[in-house]
């Protein structure tokens, strides 16, 4: 009997921490994600990234800054526990690895061309298109939580899912990136600014 | 007949073995076991910030090892981001790639690859041969049918040599040592334009 209320108490919880949404809420949510990315001319964040390996102890923490400018150029920038940045512009990724410079051309590869593409939209939380991925809504700790699942095979080798959590703004406070493996990288935001000017220099390489 | 005395004077030297040319004296093995301390804490996580410079190019990474068991090791590659680009594991002399990028998987990388984490990983080998000179001590030994040379300096691992005929082929240098920790590991190798450098970062 103990064993079965037990049980009860553990299905309780793990169903209030991943309430589905209703139709409504999912469509309302959608609506104000895409109104607010609409408006985002350009995001700065501090992120801290846990890239969790199930065979580890603990999850490898790094942290650093984001910044985004319309249409397409973000730069991650790490700062701790290495100093490391890569900046998404045009169909090239420029990277400063400790003061080394290099660049990739991705024209040439049509699925790195849209990895970066999820990587850009998935930073502003633009990524309800049905014909790319299953999409299912959740309600998590007071924030919705969205499931992106590609339906794309090319890329489901590389991304299982992507599931992206927003504030009650329709704000993105998080983002996970599941592996075929199950292993993640998760990126949680904090500080992140909307509009703020921002010049093309921070994107300059 | 002078051809054959240079033949034969090119082989004496290039013949020599690798103890004899670095002036290292030859002494018997007190302890017939070699150890690696670097990745022998199961309880760690080893976590490196890496650069491979392959042929003029370089690229980074980080690069992550974890004993799960005694002799069973999981050595981990992926992009400053987080996106995995090898995942191998070596339990004793078996060795399983459990992930690659599809742009990696090409038999000769993999070959050199799994050459030299096996070695990096390895904690324990029989020693075959011992010889010093001053307070450096070398430990000959054999990984995977080749040979290699532990240089041991006041009783702390500075160095892993892979020798063929008497010349380094691959150097495996730790230093920043602490403990049982080396916090910059350097793989160079010099038959082909390959170096990993490995730092700390945890």
């Amino acid at each position: 009997m103990r064993n079965i209320l037990y049980l009860l108490f553990i299905m309780v919880v793990t169903v209030h921490s991943q309430e589905k949404m209703t139709t409504v809420e999912a469509t309302l949510l959608k609506e104000k994600v895409k109104a607010q990315a609409a408006e985002t001319k350009t995001i700065t964040s501090d992120f801290i990234q846990y890239k969790h390996l199930d065979f580890l102890t603990n999850d490898i923490i790094t942290k650093g800054d984001l910044s985004f400018k319309t249409p397409n150029m973000v730069k991650w920038s790490y700062v701790d526990p290495f100093v490391y940045s890569v900046i998404f512009k045009d169909e090239n990724l420029y990277i400063n690895d400790e003061g080394q410079k290099s660049d990739v051309n991705l024209s040439s590869s049509k699925l790195f061309k849209q990895l970066n593409k999820l990587i850009v939209n998935s930073v502003k939380g633009d990524m309800f298109d049905a014909n790319e991925f299953e999409i299912s809504y959740f309600k998590y700790k007071g924030n919705s939580d969205v499931h992106f699942i590609p339906i794309n095979k090319k890329i489901s080798k590389y991304i299982k899912a992507f599931h992206i959590q927003f504030n009650s703004k329709g704000d993105v406070v998080e983002i996970k990136m599941i592996e075929p493996s199950d292993d993640y990288t998760r990126i949680v935001f904090s500080n992140r600014i909307l509009n703020k000017t921002l010049s093309d220099a921070v994107f300059a390489h | 007949m002078r051809y054959l005395l240079i033949s034969i004077c090119i082989c004496l030297v290039g013949c020599a073995s690798y103890t004899k040319k670095n002036n290292f004296k030859e002494v018997a093995v007190t302890n017939d076991v070699v150890y690696n301390p670097y990745f022998s804490d199961a309880s760690k996580d080893y976590v490196y910030k890496a650069k491979i410079e392959v042929y003029n190019k370089t690229f980074g990474g980080i690069f992550i090892v974890k004993k799960i068991a005694e002799a069973n090791h999981r050595v981990v590659f992926t992009t400053e981001m987080g996106s995995k680009i090898f995942d191998f594991s070596f339990q004793g002399d078996d060795f399983k790639v459990n992930y690659i990028l599809e742009e990696m998987d090409k038999k000769i990388l993999l070959n050199i690859l799994e050459k030299d984490f096996r070695v990096l990983v390895r904690e324990e080998e029989h020693v075959f041969n011992k010889s010093v000179k001053e307070n450096t001590t070398l430990l000959e030994t054999e990984i995977a049918s080749k040979k290699y040379f532990y240089a041991f300096k006041n009783d702390q691992l500075n160095s892993i040599s892979r020798v063929k005929k008497g010349k380094e082929k691959v150097q495996f240098i730790f230093s920043d040592i602490s403990a049982i920790t080396a916090k910059n590991i350097q793989i160079l190798h010099h038959n082909i334009k390959l170096t990993i450098k490995l730092k700390s970062i945890n």
